[in-house]
C-alpha cells in the first residue's frame, strides 16, 4: 500500500520516497508503538488482558477484544478502535484520558491504511505503571538469592572430625549414595595449590621440603607460605581483573589507550596480596574518590585509582550520537556492577521490565541515574571524545604544574609568531612573482612543445633573475602528475597563448587568500596577547587551514614540499639574521621553561561526581522516548529500607554502603561462591555472575550461606576464606574418578573427588619461563611509554608481545582491539565482556603452539642446557629432574627407561654436542607438550 | 597417522613400550584417515554440518575496501549533481561524522561513467577492469547502516551491532556450517585491520574461540613478511620430517600412558586427537599458501607483476587457492585506504588503480575454474560518502545511502538491485540494512538467519538481531 501525500506530511519525519513495507516499519515504529506503550498495553497485556485484549502484538491485535474485532472489515473510519478513542462513544480509551491531538491523528490515519503492523515488530513492550512502586509478587519476593544469609548449622556426619566444609558436602554425597575419593598424593597436592595460588609450579626446593616435612601441619605451612608469596596477588588479582574486564584501551571503534589503567591493576594486585577487607575493596572500587584516605592524606589516592572499576571499560569514542554514546557508557557501567558484585543482569531491563528476574525498567533507570550523574569522560562532546585523567596530588600541586605548562605553551605561540611574521614578510617580497615562477617552471619542465624541454632550472633562474633554489620547488611541484590534480587541470591545460593569464589568475589568488591568513593570523595574536601576563588559560588553537578548500594555497604553504613552505632546518637559510637570532633566544626560554615545569603528575584513568541529573525512564531504551521520573535508587526487589541519596551527589557513595551492607543478600555469597569456584574449577552456583532466575541455583545452598556469613564475620577477609577452603579434605582429595561416581554425577556437582582442570593461559606462559629461570618477577608498574600512541594499522595497536617479554603475562597492557594471539588461543576471554569463568577447550591451533612455537622450543632448549650443565652425565638423574621440573614429580623406572631410549635413538646428522643436546630439547618438549603439564590433577 | 604424514617408518623400543597400555598406538590414525571419519569425530567442533536447506553457495569471498568508497563516483550515477553542482544540499543533513564543519554544497561525479558489457550497467571510469566484468556483478545500490564513524560501521558491517561485542559473520558462518577442510582453518581473514574494532570485526565473541577468524598478518605488514610464515606455529623450524615424527609419536606414547592411569576424562583424549589434527594441517597447509606455484598468466590476470597492484592482487590470489580447498569464509582488505575527506579525485584514483585489476582478475578467474557459481564474492566498504563536498574537495561518511556487490554464489548476474534519492544521499527503493545483508548472506549459505543461534548469558543471541529481511530479488 502505498502512503498518500497527507501522511507522509502528517509523519514529517519520514523521508517521502520510502519503500511502503520500510514506510510502514517507520511508521509503526516511530508513531504507533509508542502510544500503545505509554497509554495501551499497561492493561491490555497477555498477564491482565483487560477487555479480552492484547495489543502487544499483532495477532492480538487482530483478534480484538472479547466485544469483537476491532477494525471494520469495509469501512476503516467506523472501527471499533477508532470510536473508542475518539472518547465520542460509550466506551471511551484510554480511560485516564484522551489521547493526544496528534496521537489521535496518527492512529486514525494508521487505521485508515489498513493498520500495517510489520512483520519481526517485536512485541511491544509493557512498562511498569507510573509512579508506583513495583508490586512484586509472592514467588518473586521469596526467591533463594533475595532471602536474608542463613546460619546453617553443619550436619553431623558419623564418626568424623571433618571441617565445616566437608561435613556439609559429605552430607549430600551421603544422600546421593557417593563417596568422597581418597586424599591425593602429597606431590599431586603440592602441584595443585602451588598453581591455585600462585599460578606458578612449586621449585625443586618446595617439592623436596615438603616431601621431607612429615609434621601434620605441613600442607598449612605450605598454604600460609602461598598466601604470603606476591605471588599470590598477581594470581587472585588477575581472577578478579576478570570479573572487572580490566583493560588498558577502550576497544569498540577508535580503541584509545587508557594510560593509566596500570595503576588500577597494581592496585588490585596489591588489595589481595594485603588482603584489604572486601567490603572496603567493594567501596573503593565504585565510590573511592568520595571516601577519606585511610592513611589521612590530602588525596585519597587509592580511592580514585580504585575507581578505574568504573572508568576501564569500553567505549565508542567516535560514536557521533553523544547521547547514546553516554547511556551505553552508562550502561557498561551498570552491568559490570551488578554482574560483578551482586551476581544480577540487571541491564537487562533496559529496554523493557527483566524478563525472568523482578527487576523494573524503572529499577534500571533509578540506577543508571548514579552513572548518568558521574563524570566519566573529560569532554564528551567532541567528534572524538576525550578520556578522563584525574591527578593524584593535591589541587594546589596540579595548578603548580597546569600553569607552567600554558607558561610552555604561550612560549610556543611566540616562536609561531614570529615564525608566522618572517613568512608574511617573505610572502610580501616574493608573491608578486608568483607568476614569473610559475612560467620559468614551465619552461624547464616542459609542459609543451614551444619551451626548450632540457632547460636546467639554474640557468633558466639565473637569466630570469629568480632564485634557483624556488624554482626548484616550483618546477617539482608544477611538474604533471600521473594521475592529474584537478585543482591544477586549468594551468595544466591551459593553452600556450593563455598561460601568463592562467599563472596571473593563479598568483592572485594566492595573494588574496594570503592576506586573509595574515588577518586571521594577527586576530589570533592579538588573543593571546589579551591573555598575558596571567597565562591562565592556554593559547588559543591556530586558525585552520582547510585543504581541499583551496589546495593550491594549502599546497604552496603549507605542505612539506610547498614552493613557500619553510621547514624548521631551513630557518637560518630563509631567515634574516636577526630573526634567526630571536628565534634562537625563544628557542633557549622554552628549553629553561620545559626543564623548570615540574613533571606531570601521577594520573589516573577513574571517575569524578557529575553534574545532577533528572533521570527518567527511556522508553524501549529510547532516550528520545521519556517515561516516568527515575530517581537514584537500587534494585527494588532487595528493599528499599535505605536513606534517600544525597541529592547533590551521585548516589555512587549510597550504592556503595548498600553494595557492603552485612545483610546484602547477594554481595557476600556471590564472592564466596567465585573464590569457591576459583579454587574448584565450579562454584557452588555455576553461574558466578547471574544469580537470577536464569542462573543455577546452588548445589549446596547451606555450604554457600555457611561460608558467606563466616566471610562478613572476619572482617570479609578473602585470605581467610581461603584458609577454610584449603584446609578442608574436599580440597585435598584425589581427582580419581571410581566408575560409580562418573555414572552418578559425571559432572561432579556434589564433589566426590577433585575436578582436574587445564592450566589458564596465565599459568601456562608464566609457568613455562619460571621452569627454565627466564621469568621476570619484578612487580608493578606499566610497560607502555607516554601516554598513548595511535597510529592507525600499525604496530602501534597492537598488544605488546607476552612471548618476548618475560614479565608476569597479568603486567602485560591489553589493547582491547588487538589482544594477543597467545591470549586468543588458550581461552583468555575478551577483556570486554566481564568474564565470570574462562573456557578451556582443545583445539588443533594449540597444539601447533606446542609443537611448533619458538618459545615453547627456546624453553626446551634452555632445560636441555641446564640439565646438561648441572649434572655429571648420569642420564636417569637428568630424566629424573627434568619430570621433576616440568611435571613437578619423580619419573618412575619404566619413565626413566623409556626416556633413556629415546634420547640414545633421537636421529640426528649434526655433531655429536648437537645431538644430544638436540635430543634432550626434543624430549623437554615432549613433557612440556604432554597432557600431565598441561593438566593439574 | 604421524606415520603418513612424514612418510619413514619408525620402530624403536622407546616407542613400543607404550603399546602394552593397550590403545593400539597408532590407531586413531585409521580413525582420521578420511572425510567421513573426520566428519563424524562427535567432538570435532569444526566437523562440517547440514545447512538447514540447499545453499546457493558454499563459501564467501569478502573484499573489503577500508574507509568508505565514494558510491557516486563509482556504481551510482546521479544526473541531478551535475546539474545542481555548488548548490546547497536541498534537505537538513543527517546526523554526520563531521559536525563540526559545516557540509559544503553538492559535488558532482569527478569520473565519467559508461556503460559495460552486455548488460550495459554503468561503472566509472575509476574501475575499468571491473566495468569489463559487471555482466558477472550484483550490484546493490540501496545499502543502509547506522554507524556514521569508521569503527561503529565497521563493527555493524561485521558484527550486526557496534553497541556490544557480538561474533563477526564469518564466525558465525563456520559455528553454522563447520568445515570441509580439516587441515585449514574455516575462516581467514587476509591482512585485517587493526584499527576501527580491530581484531573484534573477525573474533567469534562469546561463540566458542574455535570459530574465530584467523587473520593472516595485518593491514600494516607488507606481503612478504607473511610469506614466510603466513599463520603463526604452522610451520617446524628446527627439526627434520623424521624428527618431529619421532618426537610426536613419543608424545603420544606418553599422553595415552597418563591417560590410562587416569578414567573418564574425554577431554584427555581430545588433546590427543588435537596433536595429530595439528600435524595434518602443518604438513598440507603450506602448499595452500604458495601464491609463486601460480602460473606466469595467472600472476599476470591478478597483476602480481606490477608494484602498484602486487598486494592486493596477491590476497586476491590466495583467497582463490583457499577457496578451492573449501576454506569457508575468506576476507580481503584493502586497508585503510578510502576515506576521502580531501582530495578525493587523487587517492580515489590511486586506490582504485591498486584494486581494479586484481578484483577483476579475482572474478576472471574463479569463472573460468567453475567456482563463482557456488562461491560468493562481495565487495564493500563501511559506508559510502556523501554527494556534498567535504574540505573543499572529498566528501564525508554516508551510511544511509551506498552500493555494495556481490557476484556468484546464487545471486542474479548483471543485475541492478535497489536505489537511493536522486542526490544519492538516502536508499529509497529496495533499502538493504545491513542486517537484510547479513540475512541474505546466510539465506545463499543456506541458513535461516532467525534459526542460526547461539545460546548465552540466557539468551538466544542472532548475527542479525532481531531484523533482517532476505532480499529475494537478488536470488539468482
Amino acid at each position: 500500500m502505498a502512503p498518500n501525500p497527507s501522511l507522509a506530511l502528517l509523519f514529517g519525519l519520514l523521508s517521502p520516497l520510502l519503500p511502503a513495507q520500510e514506510v510502514d516499519r517507520e511508521l509503526f515504529e516511530k508513531s504507533i508503538r509508542p502510544i500503545l506503550v505509554e497509554r495501551c498495553v499497561a492493561c491490555h497485556n497477555p498477564a491482565v488482558l483487560e477487555g479480552g485484549l492484547d495489543l502487544t502484538s499483532a495477532e492480538g491485535f487482530a483478534k480484538g477484544a472479547t466485544t469483537g474485532p476491532l477494525l471494520h472489515p469495509e469501512a476503516p473510519e467506523r472501527s471499533r478502535l477508532l470510536a473508542a478513542i475518539s472518547y465520542e462513544e460509550r466506551v471511551k480509551m484510554p480511560p485516564d484520558g484522551r489521547l493526544e491531538p496528534e496521537a489521535l491523528d496518527a492512529l486514525r490515519a494508521w487505521v485508515e491504511m489498513g493498520a500495517p503492523w510489520p512483520n519481526n515488530a517485536g512485541p511491544v513492550a509493557v512498562s511498569a505503571p507510573s509512579n508506583a512502586t513495583p508490586a512484586f509478587t509472592e514467588e518473586q519476593r521469596s526467591y533463594w538469592a533475595f532471602q536474608p544469609i542463613g546460619d546453617p548449622t553443619p550436619p553431623a556426619v558419623a564418626g568424623s572430625s571433618a571441617s565445616a566444609i566437608d561435613r556439609f558436602l559429605l552430607a549430600k554425597l551421603e544422600a546421593e549414595g557417593l563417596e568422597p575419593a581418597p586424599p591425593a598424593g602429597k606431590l599431586t597436592l603440592l602441584r595443585r595449590v602451588t598453581y591455585d595460588l600462585t599460578g606458578l609450579p612449586p621449585t625443586e626446593d618446595e617439592i623436596r621440603n615438603f616431601v621431607s616435612d612429615d609434621s601434620p601441619s605441613a600442607f598449612e605451612a605450605v598454604v600460609e607460605r602461598l598466601l604470603a608469596s606476591p605471588r599470590y596477588g598477581e594470581r587472585w588479582g588477575r581472577h578478579w581483573l576478570d570479573v572487572a574486564r580490566y583493560a588498558d584501551s577502550t576497544g569498540n571503534d577508535e580503541d584509545h589507550r587508557y594510560p593509566h589503567a596500570w595503576r588500577y591493576r597494581d592496585y588490585v594486585i596489591r588489595a589481595f596480596n594485603e588482603d584489604l577487607p572486601y567490603d572496603r575493596f567493594v567501596q573503593e572500587q565504585v565510590a573511592g574518590d568520595l571516601l577519606p584516605a585511610e592513611d589521612g592524606g590530602e588525596v585519597n589516592v587509592r580511592g580514585i585509582v580504585a575507581t578505574g572499576f568504573l572508568a576501564l571499560g569500553p567505549k565508542a569514542l567516535a560514536q557521533q550520537d553523544k547521547k547514546r554514546m553516554l547511556y551505553d557508557v552508562y550502561d557498561e557501567q551498570l552491568d559490570v556492577v551488578s554482574k560483578a558484585f551482586f551476581g544480577l543482569t540487571v541491564t537487562c531491563a533496559r529496554c523493557h521490565d527483566h524478563k525472568f528476574d523482578p527487576i523494573p525498567t524503572r529499577d534500571y533507570y533509578s540506577m543508571v541515574s548514579i552513572f548518568a550523574r558521574t563524570q566519566s569522560f573529560a569532554d564528551a562532546t567532541t567528534h572524538v571524545a576525550k578520556l578522563l585523567s584525574r591527578p593524584l596530588v593535591p589541587e594546589s600541586t596540579y595548578e603548580i604544574y597546569r600553569r607552567a605548562q600554558n607558561r610552555i605553551l604561550h612560549k610556543k605561540a611566540d616562536i609561531q609568531q614570529v615564525v608566522d611574521q618572517a613568512l608574511a614578510r617573505r610572502n610580501e617580497q616574493l608573491l608578486p612573482e608568483t607568476e614569473a615562477y610559475m612560467l620559468a617552471a614551465e619552461r624547464v619542465y616542459g609542459g609543451s612543445e614551444d619551451t626548450d624541454a632540457d632547460a636546467d632550472a639554474e640557468a633558466v633562474a639565473n637569466s630570469l633573475g629568480l632564485e634557483p633554489d624556488l624554482l626548484e620547488s616550483w618546477v617539482a611541484y608544477l611538474t604533471p602528475r600521473d594521475i592529474p590534480r584537478p585543482h591544477m587541470l586549468a594551468w595544466r591545460e591551459a593553452s600556450p597563448g593563455a598561460r601568463s593569464e592562467q599563472a596571473r589568475a593563479y598568483g592572485e589568488q594566492d595573494r588574496a587568500r594570503v592576506a586573509v591568513w595574515n588577518v586571521s593570523i594577527e586576530e589570533r595574536w592579538s588573543e593571546i596577547l589579551s591573555l598575558r601576563p596571567e597565562m591562565e588559560e592556554p593559547p588559543p588553537r591556530r586558525p585552520e587551514v582547510l585543504e581541499g578548500t583551496d589546495r593550491f594555497f594549502y599546497d604552496v604553504h603549507f605542505h612539506e614540499d610547498g614552493p613557500m613552505a619553510v621547514s624548521e632546518e631551513a630557518y637560518e637559510d630563509v631567515f634574516s639574521a636577526e630573526t634567526f637570532t630571536r628565534l634562537r633566544s625563544l628557542g633557549e626560554q622554552l628549553e629553561a621553561l620545559e626543564k623548570a615545569a615540574p613533571p606531570t603528575p601521577p594520573m589516573a584513568t577513574a571517575v569524578a561526581e557529575g553534574e545532577p541529573v533528572l533521570q527518567k525512564v527511556f522508553l524501549r531504551g529510547d532516550y528520545r522516548s521519556l517515561g516516568e521520573d527515575a530517581p537514584v535508587g537500587f534494585v527494588s526487589i532487595l528493599g528499599d529500607d535505605h536513606p534517600p541519596p544525597d541529592p547533590s551527589g551521585s548516589g555512587r557513595l549510597e550504592l556503595a554502603q548498600w553494595l557492603t551492607d552485612p545483610e546484602h543478600p547477594l554481595t557476600a555469597r556471590v564472592m564466596v561462591n567465585r573464590v569457591w569456584q576459583w579454587h574448584f574449577g565450579e562454584g557452588l552456583v555455576r553461574t558466578p555472575s547471574n544469580f537470577g532466575k536464569m542462573g543455577e541455583a546452588p548445589s549446596h545452598p547451606d555450604l554457600l550461606d555457611f561460608l558467606a556469613r563466616r566471610f562478613v564475620e572476619s572482617g570479609w577477609s578473602v585470605k581467610d576464606l581461603h584458609r577454610r577452603i584449603l584446609r578442608s579434605s574436599a580440597y585435598r582429595m584425589s581427582s580419581d574418578i571410581t566408575p560409580e561416581a562418573y555414572a552418578r554425577d559425571p559432572e561432579n556437582r556434589f564433589l566426590s573427588h577433585f575436578s582436574r582442570r587445564r592450566l589458564a593461559v596465565e599459568e601456562l606462559r608464566d609457568g613455562l619461563l619460571a621452569i627454565d629461570g627466564s621469568l621476570d618477577l619484578s612487580m608493578g608498574g606499566t610497560l607502555d611509554d607516554g601516554v598513548g600512541t595511535d597510529l592507525e594499522n600499525s604496530n602501534e595497536r597492537l598488544s605488546l608481545d607476552p612471548l618476548t617479554i618475560h614479565r608476569r603475562l597479568v603486567y602485560l597492557p591489553l589493547r582491547r582491539a588487538n589482544l594477543p594471539t597467545l591470549l586468543g588461543l588458550f581461552d583468555f576471554g575478551d577483556a570486554v565482556n566481564s568474564v565470570a569463568k574462562r573456557a578451556s577447550t582443545n583445539v588443533p591451533p594449540q597444539a601447533l603452539f606446542m609443537m611448533n612455537s619458538d618459545f615453547v622450543a627456546e624453553r626446551a632448549g634452555n632445560l636441555a642446557a641446564s640439565l646438561l650443565e648441572e649434572t655429571d652425565g648420569d642420564v636417569a638423574q637428568r630424566i629424573d629432574r627434568a619430570y621433576l621440573t616440568i611435571l613437578n614429580r619423580y619419573a618412575t623406572a619404566e619413565e626413566i627407561e623409556s626416556g633413556g631410549d629415546y634420547l640414545e635413538q633421537f636421529v640426528h646428522d649434526g655433531p655429536g654436542d648437537l645431538a644430544v643436546h638436540d635430543a634432550w630439547k626434543s624430549f623437554c618438549k615432549i613433557l612440556i607438550a604432554s597432557n600431565e603439564f598441561i593438566y593439574v590433577d | 597417522m604421524y606415520k603418513e604424514l612424514f612418510r619413514k617408518p619408525v620402530n624403536r623400543r622407546g616407542l613400543l613400550r607404550g603399546a602394552a597400555y593397550g590403545f593400539g598406538l597408532f590407531g586413531l590414525s585409521d580413525l582420521l584417515g578420511d572425510k567421513t571419519a573426520f566428519a563424524a569425530t562427535a567432538q570435532n567442533p569444526m566437523a562440517p554440518r547440514a545447512p538447514h536447506f540447499t545453499p546457493r553457495a558454499k563459501r564467501v569471498i569478502f573484499l573489503f575496501m577500508h574507509g568508505g568508497p565514494s558510491s557516486i563516483d563509482i556504481f551510482d550515477p546521479k544526473p541531478r549533481l551535475y546539474r545542481d553542482h555548488g548548490k546547497p544540499l536541498p534537505f537538513k543533513r543527517p546526523l554526520a561524522f563531521d559536525d563540526e564543519h559545516p557540509a559544503g554544497p553538492l559535488m558532482k561525479p569527478l569520473w565519467d561513467f559508461h556503460p559495460g558489457g552486455e548488460s550495459g550497467i554503468p561503472v566509472s571510469d575509476l574501475f575499468p577492469h571491473l566495468r569489463d566484468v559487471v555482466d558477472e556483478l550484483c550490484i546493490i545500490r540501496s545499502m543502509v547502516g547506522e554507524g556514521v564513524d569508521h569503527g561503529a560501521a565497521l563493527l555493524q558491517t561485521f558484527t550486526g551491532t557496534s553497541t556490544f561485542t557480538r561474533p563477526s559473520m564469518g564466525s558465525w558462518t563456520i559455528y553454522g556450517l563447520g568445515s570441509e577442510n580439516e587441515n585449514l582453518p574455516g575462516f581467514i581473514t587476509i591482512k585485517p585491520t587493526l584499527s576501527h574494532g580491530g581484531a573484534k570485526n573477525w573474533s567469534s565473541a562469546f561463540l566458542p574461540g574455535i570459530y574465530q577468524g584467523t587473520a593472516i598478518g595485518h593491514a600494516g605488514l607488507e606481503i612478504e613478511t607473511l610469506r614466510a610464515e603466513p599463520i603463526e606455529y604452522l610451520i617446524q623450524k628446527e627439526l627434520t620430517g623424521e624428527q618431529q615424527r619421532y618426537e610426536l609419536e613419543m608424545l603420544e606414547n606418553i599422553n595415552r600412558r597418563h591417560a590410562a592411569m587416569r578414567r573418564y576424562d574425554p577431554e584427555l583424549e581430545a588433546r590427543i586427537q588435537s596433536f595429530e589434527l595439528a600435524a595434518r594441517m602443518q604438513v598440507e597447509a603450506p602448499e595452500a599458501f604458495n601464491v609463486e606455484s601460480e602460473s606466469q598468466a595467472t600472476k599476470k590476470l591478478y597483476g602480481l607483476d606490477d608494484p602498484v597492484t602486487a598486494d592486493f592482487a596477491w590476497q586476491c590470489l590466495l583467497a582463490r587457492r583457499l577457496a578451492e580447498r573449501d576454506v569457508r569464509y575468506i576476507q580481503c582488505t584493502h586497508s585503510y585506504k578510502w576515506d576521502q575527506h580531501t582530495n578525493l579525485f587523487s587517492l580515489h584514483s590511486q586506490n582504485a588503480l591498486e584494486v581494479d585489476r586484481p578484483i577483476a582478475g579475482l572474478i576472471r578467474d574463479l569463472k573460468s575454474r567453475d567456482l563463482l557459481k557456488d562461491t560468493l564474492v562481495i565487495w564493500a566498504g563501511e559506508f559510502g560518502r556523501t554527494p556534498v563536498s567535504e574540505g573543499g574537495d572529498g566528501r564525508d561518511h554516508n551510511p544511509y545511502g551506498y552500493t555494495i556487490w556481490m557476484a556468484g554464489g546464487g545471486v542474479k548476474a548483471g543485475f541492478v538491485y535497489g536505489a537511493t534519492d536522486d542526490i544519492g544521499y538516502h536508499a529509497v527503493e529496495d533499502r538493504m540494512h545491513i542486517h537484510d545483508f547479513h540475512a541474505t548472506v546466510l539465506h545463499l549459505l543456506g541458513m535461516d538467519h532467525e534459526k542460526l543461534t547461539h545460546r548465552f548469558s540466557g539468551r538466544d543471541f542472532r548475527l542479525t538481531d532481531v531484523a533482517g529481511v532476505v532480499a529475494e530479488k537478488i536470488l539468482a
